[in-house]
Protein backbone atom coordinates (compact mmCIF):
# COMPACT_ATOMS: atom_id res chain seq x y z
CA UNK A 1 0.00 0.00 0.00
CA UNK A 2 1.51 3.83 -1.17
CA UNK A 3 2.73 5.74 1.87
CA UNK A 4 -0.35 8.08 1.23
CA UNK A 5 -3.07 5.98 1.20
CA UNK A 6 -1.50 4.61 4.76
CA UNK A 7 -1.52 7.50 6.51
CA UNK A 8 -5.27 8.52 4.81
CA UNK A 9 -6.39 5.32 6.30
CA UNK A 10 -5.02 6.57 9.95
CA UNK A 11 -6.46 9.83 9.33
CA UNK A 12 -9.74 7.64 8.88
CA UNK A 13 -9.20 5.40 11.62
CA UNK A 14 -7.85 8.18 14.35
CA UNK A 15 -11.16 10.17 13.23
CA UNK A 16 -13.68 7.19 13.56
CA UNK A 17 -11.96 6.07 17.31
CA UNK A 18 -12.01 9.64 18.49
CA UNK A 19 -15.88 10.26 17.49
CA UNK A 20 -16.44 6.98 19.25
CA UNK A 21 -14.33 7.49 22.26
CA UNK A 22 -16.12 10.88 22.61
CA UNK A 23 -19.67 9.46 22.15
CA UNK A 24 -18.75 6.46 24.89
CA UNK A 25 -17.73 9.00 27.48
CA UNK A 26 -19.65 12.04 27.01
CA UNK A 27 -22.88 10.33 26.10
CA UNK A 28 -22.90 6.25 26.95
CA UNK A 29 -21.44 6.13 29.94
CA UNK A 30 -23.60 9.04 31.90
CA UNK A 31 -26.79 7.09 30.89
CA UNK A 32 -27.78 9.85 28.36
CA UNK A 33 -28.48 11.20 31.96
CA UNK A 34 -28.48 14.86 32.27
CA UNK A 35 -26.21 15.85 35.23
CA UNK A 36 -25.85 18.29 37.50
CA UNK A 37 -22.83 20.23 37.46
CA UNK A 38 -23.67 22.15 40.93
CA UNK A 39 -20.86 20.01 42.49
CA UNK A 40 -18.18 22.18 40.28
CA UNK A 41 -17.18 25.25 42.31
CA UNK A 42 -17.46 28.46 40.04
CA UNK A 43 -14.56 28.95 38.65
CA UNK A 44 -14.16 25.42 37.53
CA UNK A 45 -17.35 25.39 35.72
CA UNK A 46 -17.18 28.90 33.86
CA UNK A 47 -13.48 28.04 32.79
CA UNK A 48 -15.35 24.77 30.62
CA UNK A 49 -18.35 26.54 30.11
CA UNK A 50 -16.76 29.80 28.82
CA UNK A 51 -15.23 28.91 25.67
CA UNK A 52 -17.65 26.28 24.46
CA UNK A 53 -20.32 29.29 24.87
CA UNK A 54 -18.47 31.09 23.12
CA UNK A 55 -18.20 29.14 20.45
CA UNK A 56 -21.74 27.56 20.59
CA UNK A 57 -23.06 31.37 20.56
CA UNK A 58 -20.99 32.79 17.18
CA UNK A 59 -22.52 29.80 15.49
CA UNK A 60 -26.15 30.88 16.58
CA UNK A 61 -25.09 34.13 15.80
CA UNK A 62 -23.63 33.30 12.35
CA UNK A 63 -27.12 31.37 11.41
CA UNK A 64 -29.52 34.42 12.71
CA UNK A 65 -27.02 36.39 11.00
CA UNK A 66 -27.82 34.74 8.01
CA UNK A 67 -31.67 34.93 8.24
CA UNK A 68 -31.55 38.58 9.19
CA UNK A 69 -30.03 39.70 6.27
CA UNK A 70 -32.51 37.75 4.15
CA UNK A 71 -35.44 39.06 6.02
CA UNK A 72 -33.74 42.91 5.98
CA UNK A 73 -31.78 43.21 3.06
CA UNK A 74 -33.73 45.91 0.61
CA UNK A 75 -33.09 45.41 -3.48
CA UNK A 76 -35.01 46.47 -6.58
CA UNK A 77 -37.63 43.85 -6.54
CA UNK A 78 -36.73 41.10 -9.25
CA UNK A 79 -38.08 41.85 -13.58
CA UNK A 80 -41.35 39.88 -13.14
CA UNK A 81 -40.65 38.48 -16.48
CA UNK A 82 -37.68 36.81 -14.83
CA UNK A 83 -39.57 35.15 -12.13
CA UNK A 84 -40.18 31.54 -12.34
CA UNK A 85 -41.73 30.17 -9.14
CA UNK A 86 -42.52 31.83 -6.12
CA UNK A 87 -39.55 32.76 -3.16
CA UNK A 88 -39.94 31.90 0.27
CA UNK A 89 -36.93 32.63 1.04
CA UNK A 90 -38.31 35.41 4.03
CA UNK A 91 -40.65 32.87 5.29
CA UNK A 92 -37.45 30.65 6.08
CA UNK A 93 -34.85 33.33 7.15
CA UNK A 94 -38.11 34.52 9.79
CA UNK A 95 -38.15 30.53 10.88
CA UNK A 96 -33.73 30.31 10.75
CA UNK A 97 -34.07 33.76 13.14
CA UNK A 98 -36.51 31.95 15.12
CA UNK A 99 -35.02 28.74 15.51
CA UNK A 100 -31.42 30.25 16.28
CA UNK A 101 -32.76 32.73 18.97
CA UNK A 102 -34.69 29.56 20.92
CA UNK A 103 -31.43 27.31 20.63
CA UNK A 104 -29.40 29.83 21.79
CA UNK A 105 -32.05 30.84 24.78
CA UNK A 106 -32.50 27.64 25.58
CA UNK A 107 -28.35 27.24 25.81
CA UNK A 108 -28.37 30.35 28.21
CA UNK A 109 -30.79 28.71 30.19
CA UNK A 110 -28.78 25.93 30.27
CA UNK A 111 -25.68 27.41 31.59
CA UNK A 112 -27.82 29.15 34.45
CA UNK A 113 -29.00 25.83 35.18
CA UNK A 114 -25.86 24.42 35.43
CA UNK A 115 -27.14 21.05 33.18
CA UNK A 116 -24.68 18.94 31.51
CA UNK A 117 -26.66 18.70 28.29
CA UNK A 118 -25.92 22.45 27.71
CA UNK A 119 -21.85 21.54 28.03
CA UNK A 120 -22.06 18.26 26.23
CA UNK A 121 -24.36 19.02 23.21
CA UNK A 122 -22.21 22.21 21.94
CA UNK A 123 -18.82 20.17 22.73
CA UNK A 124 -20.23 17.23 20.77
CA UNK A 125 -21.10 19.27 17.76
CA UNK A 126 -17.77 21.28 17.26
CA UNK A 127 -15.96 17.57 18.09
CA UNK A 128 -17.65 15.92 15.54
CA UNK A 129 -17.59 18.56 12.76
CA UNK A 130 -13.66 18.61 13.35
CA UNK A 131 -13.29 14.73 13.12
CA UNK A 132 -15.54 14.62 10.45
CA UNK A 133 -13.58 16.93 8.17
CA UNK A 134 -10.73 14.97 9.03
CA UNK A 135 -12.91 11.78 8.41
CA UNK A 136 -13.48 13.10 4.93
CA UNK A 137 -9.72 14.25 4.06
CA UNK A 138 -8.94 10.87 4.83
CA UNK A 139 -11.55 9.47 2.22
CA UNK A 140 -10.18 11.81 0.12
CA UNK A 141 -6.57 10.66 0.53
CA UNK A 142 -6.95 7.29 0.18
CA UNK A 143 -9.78 7.59 -3.18
CA UNK A 144 -7.46 10.28 -4.93
CA UNK A 145 -5.10 8.81 -7.57
CA UNK A 146 -1.90 7.39 -6.63
CA UNK A 147 0.07 8.78 -9.39
CA UNK A 148 1.96 11.92 -9.78
CA UNK A 149 1.22 13.49 -12.97
CA UNK A 150 4.03 14.03 -15.88
CA UNK A 151 5.02 17.68 -14.99
CA UNK A 152 5.76 17.03 -11.15
CA UNK A 153 7.56 13.66 -12.17
CA UNK A 154 10.36 15.97 -13.61
CA UNK B 1 11.16 53.05 -5.17
CA UNK B 2 10.74 49.90 -3.88
CA UNK B 3 6.90 48.63 -4.37
CA UNK B 4 5.72 45.87 -3.23
CA UNK B 5 2.54 44.38 -4.87
CA UNK B 6 0.12 42.00 -3.87
CA UNK B 7 -2.43 40.09 -5.53
CA UNK B 8 -4.12 36.38 -4.39
CA UNK B 9 -5.21 35.74 -8.24
CA UNK B 10 -2.21 37.02 -10.23
CA UNK B 11 -3.10 35.47 -13.97
CA UNK B 12 -4.35 38.35 -15.83
CA UNK B 13 -7.43 35.45 -18.27
CA UNK B 14 -8.50 34.26 -14.46
CA UNK B 15 -9.89 38.29 -14.21
CA UNK B 16 -9.75 41.85 -13.10
CA UNK B 17 -7.04 41.80 -10.03
CA UNK B 18 -4.61 39.90 -12.84
CA UNK B 19 -5.28 42.11 -15.58
CA UNK B 20 -4.47 45.16 -12.91
CA UNK B 21 -1.40 43.81 -11.63
CA UNK B 22 0.10 43.33 -14.88
CA UNK B 23 -0.44 46.89 -15.91
CA UNK B 24 0.20 48.25 -12.86
CA UNK B 25 3.15 46.36 -12.78
CA UNK B 26 4.66 47.46 -16.30
CA UNK B 27 3.89 51.02 -15.64
CA UNK B 28 5.68 51.29 -12.55
CA UNK B 29 8.67 49.75 -13.90
CA UNK B 30 8.29 51.92 -16.59
CA UNK B 31 8.54 54.71 -14.04
CA UNK B 32 11.76 53.43 -12.81
CA UNK B 33 11.04 51.66 -9.58
CA UNK B 34 11.34 47.92 -8.26
CA UNK B 35 8.42 46.21 -8.30
CA UNK B 36 8.06 42.88 -6.70
CA UNK B 37 4.52 40.73 -6.94
CA UNK B 38 3.35 38.34 -4.18
CA UNK B 39 0.79 36.47 -6.21
CA UNK B 40 -1.32 33.34 -5.64
CA UNK B 41 -2.54 30.91 -8.34
CA UNK B 42 -3.77 31.28 -11.10
CA UNK B 43 0.04 33.01 -11.68
CA UNK B 44 0.73 35.36 -13.53
CA UNK B 45 3.28 35.15 -16.48
CA UNK B 46 6.73 36.63 -15.97
CA UNK B 47 6.71 40.31 -16.74
CA UNK B 48 10.18 42.41 -17.70
CA UNK B 49 11.48 43.78 -14.48
CA UNK B 50 8.67 42.33 -12.00
CA UNK B 51 10.00 40.28 -9.24
CA UNK B 52 7.29 37.28 -8.85
CA UNK B 53 6.78 35.90 -5.37
CA UNK B 54 4.53 33.02 -5.43
CA UNK B 55 2.02 31.56 -3.00
CA UNK B 56 0.51 28.57 -3.21
CA UNK B 57 -2.57 27.49 -2.11
CA UNK B 58 -5.17 24.59 -2.58
CA UNK B 59 -8.46 26.22 -4.03
CA UNK B 60 -10.80 23.54 -1.85
CA UNK B 61 -13.57 26.22 -2.48
CA UNK B 62 -13.39 25.47 -6.42
CA UNK B 63 -12.00 22.05 -6.80
CA UNK B 64 -14.71 20.00 -5.37
CA UNK B 65 -12.50 16.70 -6.03
CA UNK B 66 -9.29 15.28 -6.43
CA UNK B 67 -8.25 17.97 -4.34
CA UNK B 68 -5.51 16.37 -2.77
CA UNK B 69 -2.39 17.12 -4.51
CA UNK B 70 -0.48 13.17 -5.22
CA UNK B 71 2.17 14.94 -4.18
CA UNK B 72 1.54 16.43 -1.10
CA UNK B 73 -1.03 14.10 0.74
CA UNK B 74 -1.00 15.34 4.09
CA UNK B 75 -1.13 19.14 2.95
CA UNK B 76 -5.07 19.27 3.86
CA UNK B 77 -4.31 18.34 7.81
CA UNK B 78 -1.90 21.89 7.64
CA UNK B 79 -3.36 23.68 10.12
CA UNK B 80 -4.05 26.68 7.72
CA UNK B 81 -4.76 24.62 4.76
CA UNK B 82 -7.37 22.68 6.88
CA UNK B 83 -8.74 25.71 8.20
CA UNK B 84 -9.62 26.66 4.18
CA UNK B 85 -10.55 22.87 3.37
CA UNK B 86 -13.44 23.15 6.63
CA UNK B 87 -14.60 26.60 6.00
CA UNK B 88 -15.08 26.03 2.29
CA UNK B 89 -17.29 22.56 3.08
CA UNK B 90 -19.77 25.02 4.21
CA UNK B 91 -19.63 27.57 2.02
CA UNK B 92 -17.50 30.30 3.03
CA UNK B 93 -14.84 31.43 0.30
CA UNK B 94 -11.85 31.33 1.95
CA UNK B 95 -8.92 32.68 -0.49
CA UNK B 96 -8.88 36.14 0.47
CA UNK B 97 -8.34 35.31 4.18
CA UNK B 98 -6.13 32.77 3.92
CA UNK B 99 -4.06 34.41 1.10
CA UNK B 100 -3.64 37.41 3.38
CA UNK B 101 -2.05 34.98 6.30
CA UNK B 102 0.21 33.47 3.66
CA UNK B 103 1.13 36.49 2.26
CA UNK B 104 2.19 38.39 5.49
CA UNK B 105 4.45 35.02 6.40
CA UNK B 106 5.77 35.47 2.81
CA UNK B 107 6.58 39.41 3.55
CA UNK B 108 8.02 38.64 7.17
CA UNK B 109 10.90 36.76 4.79
CA UNK B 110 11.51 39.40 2.15
CA UNK B 111 11.12 42.29 4.20
CA UNK B 112 14.43 40.77 5.68
CA UNK B 113 16.06 40.91 2.05
CA UNK B 114 14.11 43.82 0.38
CA UNK B 115 13.14 46.28 2.90
CA UNK B 116 10.48 47.53 0.55
CA UNK B 117 9.22 51.11 1.05
CA UNK B 118 5.45 50.34 0.28
CA UNK B 119 3.16 47.90 -0.02
CA UNK B 120 0.05 47.96 -2.22
CA UNK B 121 -2.59 45.40 -2.04
CA UNK B 122 -5.24 44.73 -4.70
CA UNK B 123 -8.83 43.76 -3.55
CA UNK B 124 -7.78 41.26 -0.93
CA UNK B 125 -8.13 42.96 2.53
CA UNK B 126 -7.97 39.77 4.34
CA UNK B 127 -7.15 39.92 8.77
CA UNK B 128 -3.83 38.79 7.74
CA UNK B 129 -3.14 42.45 6.36
CA UNK B 130 -3.46 43.05 10.27
CA UNK B 131 -0.21 41.48 10.99
CA UNK B 132 1.24 42.80 7.52
CA UNK B 133 0.93 46.30 9.07
CA UNK B 134 2.77 45.08 12.38
CA UNK B 135 6.36 45.07 9.87
CA UNK B 136 5.88 48.94 9.95
CA UNK B 137 5.48 49.26 6.16
CA UNK B 138 3.20 51.80 4.56
CA UNK B 139 0.48 49.78 3.52
CA UNK B 140 -2.14 50.91 0.79
CA UNK B 141 -4.78 48.73 -1.04
CA UNK B 142 -6.75 49.21 -4.09
CA UNK B 143 -10.86 48.51 -3.47
CA UNK B 144 -12.32 48.55 -6.58
CA UNK B 145 -15.99 48.40 -5.03
CA UNK B 146 -17.34 46.92 -1.65
CA UNK B 147 -18.84 43.48 -2.10
CA UNK B 148 -21.88 44.54 -0.74
CA UNK B 149 -23.20 45.64 -3.91
CA UNK B 150 -22.11 42.21 -5.28
CA UNK B 151 -24.19 40.85 -2.57
CA UNK B 152 -27.41 43.37 -2.98
CA UNK B 153 -27.57 42.87 -6.99
CA UNK B 154 -27.46 38.94 -6.25
CA UNK B 155 -30.37 39.45 -4.39
CA UNK B 156 -32.25 41.31 -6.82
CA UNK B 157 -32.91 38.29 -8.90
CA UNK B 158 -35.06 35.48 -8.28
CA UNK B 159 -33.49 32.67 -6.18
CA UNK B 160 -34.72 30.43 -3.42
CA UNK B 161 -33.32 30.46 0.35
CA UNK B 162 -30.70 27.77 -0.31
CA UNK B 163 -28.89 30.23 -2.82
CA UNK B 164 -29.32 32.95 -0.62
CA UNK B 165 -27.73 31.91 2.34
CA UNK B 166 -25.25 30.48 0.29
CA UNK B 167 -24.10 34.36 -1.03
CA UNK B 168 -24.75 35.58 2.49
CA UNK B 169 -22.11 33.26 3.86
CA UNK B 170 -19.90 34.02 0.70
CA UNK B 171 -19.03 37.43 1.01
CA UNK B 172 -16.92 38.49 3.39
CA UNK B 173 -18.05 41.79 4.56
CA UNK B 174 -17.27 42.19 8.12
CA UNK B 175 -13.39 41.26 7.63
CA UNK B 176 -12.88 43.47 4.18
CA UNK B 177 -15.07 46.20 6.52
CA UNK B 178 -12.73 45.78 9.37
CA UNK B 179 -9.86 45.95 7.02
CA UNK B 180 -10.43 48.51 5.06
CA UNK B 181 -10.65 51.02 7.92
CA UNK B 182 -7.32 50.42 8.90
CA UNK B 183 -5.19 50.78 6.05
CA UNK B 184 -3.12 53.73 5.55
CA UNK B 185 -4.98 54.83 1.89
CA UNK B 186 -7.57 52.87 0.02
CA UNK B 187 -7.22 53.52 -3.58
CA UNK B 188 -10.34 53.13 -5.56
CA UNK B 189 -11.20 53.42 -9.17
CA UNK B 190 -13.50 56.19 -9.23
CA UNK B 191 -15.78 58.83 -7.34
CA UNK B 192 -18.88 56.98 -7.14
CA UNK B 193 -16.66 53.48 -5.47
CA UNK B 194 -15.39 56.93 -2.82
CA UNK B 195 -19.05 57.18 -2.36
CA UNK B 196 -19.96 53.00 -2.25
CA UNK B 197 -17.00 52.32 0.18
CA UNK B 198 -17.74 55.28 2.67
CA UNK B 199 -21.95 54.45 2.63
CA UNK B 200 -20.76 50.38 2.85
CA UNK B 201 -17.87 50.40 4.74
CA UNK B 202 -17.61 53.66 7.06
CA UNK B 203 -14.28 54.65 5.27
CA UNK B 204 -13.58 57.99 5.57
CA UNK B 205 -13.63 60.16 1.97
CA UNK B 206 -10.46 61.82 2.86
CA UNK B 207 -8.75 58.45 3.28
CA UNK B 208 -9.65 57.55 -0.12
CA UNK B 209 -8.31 58.16 -3.61
CA UNK B 210 -9.32 58.03 -6.94
CA UNK B 211 -6.79 57.09 -9.18
CA UNK B 212 -8.88 55.84 -12.48
CA UNK B 213 -8.04 52.23 -14.29
CA UNK B 214 -6.30 52.71 -17.57
CA UNK B 215 -7.10 51.06 -21.08
CA UNK B 216 -4.11 49.99 -23.33
CA UNK B 217 -5.57 51.54 -26.56
CA UNK B 218 -2.72 50.47 -28.60
CA UNK B 219 -4.59 46.97 -28.26
CA UNK B 220 -8.18 47.79 -28.22
CA UNK B 221 -8.50 50.29 -31.44
CA UNK B 222 -10.46 50.04 -34.42
CA UNK B 223 -9.30 47.70 -36.99
CA UNK B 224 -8.94 49.08 -40.92
CA UNK B 225 -10.84 47.38 -43.63
CA UNK B 226 -13.13 45.30 -41.61
CA UNK B 227 -17.09 45.44 -42.43
CA UNK B 228 -19.79 46.07 -39.90
CA UNK B 229 -22.74 43.57 -39.34
CA UNK B 230 -25.90 45.36 -39.83
CA UNK B 231 -27.74 45.66 -36.59
CA UNK B 232 -25.26 44.12 -34.67
CA UNK B 233 -24.84 44.85 -30.92
CA UNK B 234 -22.79 43.26 -28.42
CA UNK B 235 -22.39 42.72 -24.85
CA UNK B 236 -19.04 42.26 -23.22
CA UNK B 237 -19.22 40.35 -19.32
CA UNK B 238 -19.95 37.37 -16.93
CA UNK B 239 -24.14 36.92 -18.02
CA UNK B 240 -24.18 35.27 -14.31
CA UNK B 241 -22.91 38.09 -12.83
CA UNK B 242 -26.29 39.89 -11.50
CA UNK B 243 -24.62 42.95 -11.45
CA UNK B 244 -24.64 43.06 -15.39
CA UNK B 245 -28.13 43.38 -15.79
CA UNK B 246 -28.49 40.91 -18.59
CA UNK B 247 -32.18 40.26 -17.99
CA UNK B 248 -32.82 44.01 -18.73
CA UNK B 249 -30.54 43.30 -22.21
CA UNK B 250 -32.78 40.47 -22.77
CA UNK B 251 -35.68 42.15 -22.70
CA UNK B 252 -34.81 45.38 -24.45
CA UNK B 253 -34.44 43.19 -27.09
CA UNK B 254 -38.02 42.21 -27.27
CA UNK B 255 -38.98 45.78 -27.53
CA UNK B 256 -37.07 46.91 -30.20
CA UNK B 257 -38.42 48.47 -33.52
CA UNK B 258 -35.17 47.05 -35.85
CA UNK B 259 -34.29 43.42 -35.56
CA UNK B 260 -31.15 43.32 -34.20
CA UNK B 261 -28.63 40.25 -33.25
CA UNK B 262 -26.85 40.09 -30.07
CA UNK B 263 -23.07 38.82 -29.70
CA UNK B 264 -22.16 37.62 -25.86
CA UNK B 265 -18.44 37.59 -25.23
CA UNK B 266 -18.66 35.28 -21.91
CA UNK B 267 -16.72 33.11 -19.85
CA UNK B 268 -18.19 30.05 -22.10
CA UNK B 269 -21.18 27.40 -21.53
CA UNK B 270 -20.18 25.56 -18.18
CA UNK B 271 -20.74 28.94 -16.33
CA UNK B 272 -24.69 29.52 -18.28
CA UNK B 273 -27.17 28.97 -15.50
CA UNK B 274 -30.30 31.28 -15.73
CA UNK B 275 -29.75 32.68 -18.93
CA UNK B 276 -30.47 30.28 -21.36
CA UNK B 277 -33.88 29.95 -19.59
CA UNK B 278 -34.35 33.56 -19.68
CA UNK B 279 -33.34 33.64 -23.77
CA UNK B 280 -35.86 31.06 -24.11
CA UNK B 281 -38.37 32.76 -22.09
CA UNK B 282 -38.32 36.26 -24.16
CA UNK B 283 -38.01 33.87 -27.13
CA UNK B 284 -34.44 35.17 -28.43
CA UNK B 285 -32.88 31.76 -29.17
CA UNK B 286 -31.86 32.82 -33.00
CA UNK B 287 -30.97 36.60 -32.09
CA UNK B 288 -28.22 35.96 -29.47
CA UNK B 289 -24.69 33.94 -30.30
CA UNK B 290 -22.52 33.42 -27.49
CA UNK B 291 -18.60 33.49 -28.68
CA UNK B 292 -17.63 31.75 -25.10
CA UNK B 293 -14.01 32.67 -24.27
CA UNK B 294 -11.98 34.43 -26.76
CA UNK B 295 -8.74 35.78 -27.84
CA UNK B 296 -7.95 39.31 -27.15
CA UNK B 297 -7.20 39.89 -30.48
CA UNK B 298 -10.85 38.23 -31.50
CA UNK B 299 -12.62 40.71 -29.41
CA UNK B 300 -11.35 43.50 -30.80
CA UNK B 301 -12.14 42.06 -34.51
CA UNK B 302 -15.43 41.80 -33.04
CA UNK B 303 -15.59 45.40 -31.59
CA UNK B 304 -14.69 46.29 -35.13
CA UNK B 305 -17.63 43.96 -36.80
CA UNK B 306 -20.16 45.82 -34.46
CA UNK B 307 -22.32 48.59 -34.49
CA UNK B 308 -23.34 49.24 -31.19
CA UNK B 309 -21.98 47.99 -27.72
CA UNK B 310 -24.17 47.33 -24.74
CA UNK B 311 -23.39 47.90 -21.14
CA UNK B 312 -26.81 47.76 -18.88
CA UNK B 313 -25.22 47.06 -15.69
CA UNK B 314 -26.57 47.40 -12.27
CA UNK B 315 -23.20 48.70 -10.93
CA UNK B 316 -19.92 48.89 -12.18
CA UNK B 317 -17.20 50.79 -10.06
CA UNK B 318 -15.39 51.06 -13.50
CA UNK B 319 -16.60 49.19 -15.87
CA UNK B 320 -13.49 47.77 -18.62
CA UNK B 321 -15.96 46.45 -21.46
CA UNK B 322 -17.67 49.43 -21.84
CA UNK B 323 -14.36 51.45 -21.61
CA UNK B 324 -13.05 48.94 -24.72
CA UNK B 325 -15.62 48.84 -26.67
CA UNK B 326 -15.35 52.51 -26.58
CA UNK B 327 -11.65 52.58 -27.36
CA UNK B 328 -12.52 50.81 -30.31
CA UNK B 329 -14.63 53.39 -31.56
CA UNK B 330 -17.83 51.51 -31.03
CA UNK B 331 -20.53 53.66 -29.62
CA UNK B 332 -21.82 52.59 -25.87
CA UNK B 333 -25.06 51.90 -24.96
CA UNK B 334 -24.53 52.11 -20.98
CA UNK B 335 -26.28 52.67 -18.02
CA UNK B 336 -25.77 55.18 -15.30
CA UNK B 337 -24.86 52.06 -12.95
CA UNK B 338 -22.16 52.80 -10.41
CA UNK B 339 -19.04 54.74 -12.35
CA UNK B 340 -20.63 53.80 -15.43
CA UNK B 341 -21.63 57.44 -16.28
CA UNK B 342 -17.72 58.87 -15.31
CA UNK B 343 -16.16 56.54 -17.62
CA UNK B 344 -18.54 56.52 -20.78
CA UNK B 345 -18.82 60.82 -20.37
CA UNK B 346 -21.74 63.06 -21.33
CA UNK B 347 -24.89 61.57 -23.10
CA UNK B 348 -25.37 61.95 -27.21
CA UNK B 349 -21.49 62.90 -27.01
CA UNK B 350 -19.37 59.95 -26.14
CA UNK B 351 -22.10 57.11 -25.29
CA UNK B 352 -25.57 56.81 -25.16
CA UNK B 353 -26.34 56.86 -21.18
CA UNK B 354 -30.02 55.39 -20.03
CA UNK B 355 -31.22 54.80 -16.87
CA UNK B 356 -30.35 51.36 -14.71
CA UNK B 357 -33.08 48.56 -14.42
CA UNK B 358 -34.70 50.06 -17.55
CA UNK B 359 -35.49 47.75 -20.66
CA UNK B 360 -37.85 50.30 -22.60
CA UNK B 361 -34.92 52.82 -22.51
CA UNK B 362 -32.21 50.57 -23.71
CA UNK B 363 -34.67 49.45 -26.42
CA UNK B 364 -34.85 53.31 -27.52
CA UNK B 365 -31.52 53.71 -27.84
CA UNK B 366 -30.56 51.00 -29.82
CA UNK B 367 -33.63 51.60 -32.36
CA UNK B 368 -32.21 55.29 -31.88
CA UNK B 369 -28.22 54.53 -32.90
CA UNK B 370 -29.68 51.95 -35.62
CA UNK B 371 -31.30 54.64 -37.11
CA UNK B 372 -28.73 56.92 -37.06
CA UNK B 373 -25.49 55.92 -38.55
CA UNK B 374 -24.11 59.41 -38.35
CA UNK B 375 -24.44 60.39 -34.94
CA UNK B 376 -23.63 56.65 -34.34
CA UNK B 377 -20.45 57.36 -36.10
CA UNK B 378 -18.63 60.50 -34.08
CA UNK B 379 -20.14 59.05 -30.82
CA UNK B 380 -17.32 56.50 -31.63
CA UNK B 381 -14.62 58.88 -32.54
CA UNK B 382 -15.83 61.01 -29.62
CA UNK B 383 -15.64 57.88 -26.98
CA UNK B 384 -12.02 56.57 -28.44
CA UNK B 385 -10.86 60.34 -28.33
CA UNK B 386 -12.00 60.21 -24.15
CA UNK B 387 -10.08 57.23 -23.27
CA UNK B 388 -7.06 58.07 -25.10
CA UNK B 389 -7.39 61.80 -22.59
CA UNK B 390 -8.62 60.46 -19.19
CA UNK B 391 -7.96 56.84 -19.09
CA UNK B 392 -4.57 54.99 -19.54
CA UNK B 393 -1.95 52.84 -17.62
CA UNK B 394 0.31 55.45 -17.69
CA UNK B 395 -1.83 58.24 -15.62
CA UNK B 396 -3.23 56.02 -13.41
CA UNK B 397 1.07 54.54 -12.42
CA UNK B 398 1.61 58.55 -12.00
CA UNK B 399 -1.22 59.19 -10.12
CA UNK B 400 -0.62 56.08 -7.58
CA UNK B 401 3.10 56.70 -7.04
CA UNK B 402 1.70 60.38 -5.76
CA UNK B 403 -0.24 58.68 -3.48
CA UNK B 404 2.56 55.82 -2.39
CA UNK B 405 5.00 59.37 -1.95
CA UNK B 406 2.08 60.96 0.30
CA UNK B 407 1.57 57.38 2.48
CA UNK B 408 5.49 57.45 2.91
CA UNK B 409 5.47 60.81 3.85
CA UNK B 410 3.04 60.26 6.49
CA UNK B 411 5.39 57.72 8.30
CA UNK B 412 8.21 59.93 8.61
Amino acid sequence: MPRAKFFGWIALLVSLVLGGLFFYYAFYLTGFRDLNLTALSDYSYYALILPIALVALVILGTGFWIGWTILTIKVAPPMPEIVEKKDFAKVKAFLLCLVTLSLSALFIYGIYLRSYWALAVPAAAVTLVVLGMIFWVGVAIITTRATLPEDKKS
Amino acid sequence: MKICLLSYRGNPYCGGQGVYLMYVARELVKLGHEVHAVVGPPYPFPMDGVTLHKIDNHNYFNIKKDYIKPDKPFATLHPLNFYEFAVSKMGIFPEIETFSIRAFQKLRELQKVHRFDIIHDNQCLGYGFLLIKLLGVPFVSTLHHPLSIDRSTWFEYPSDFRLKMKRVLYYPLVMQKIVTNRMDRIITVSRDSVRSINESFGTPVDNQRVVYNGLDASIFRPLKGVNKRKNSLIFVGNVEDRKKGIAYLLRALTLTRNRVHLTVVDGGAPNRNFVPRWIDRFGLNDRITFTGKISTERMVELYSEMEIALSPSLYESFGFPAAEAMACELPVIASTGGALPEVVGEHMKTAYVVPTRNPEAIAEGIDFLIDNPKIRRAMGKAARQRILETFTWENAAREMVKVYEEVIGAYR
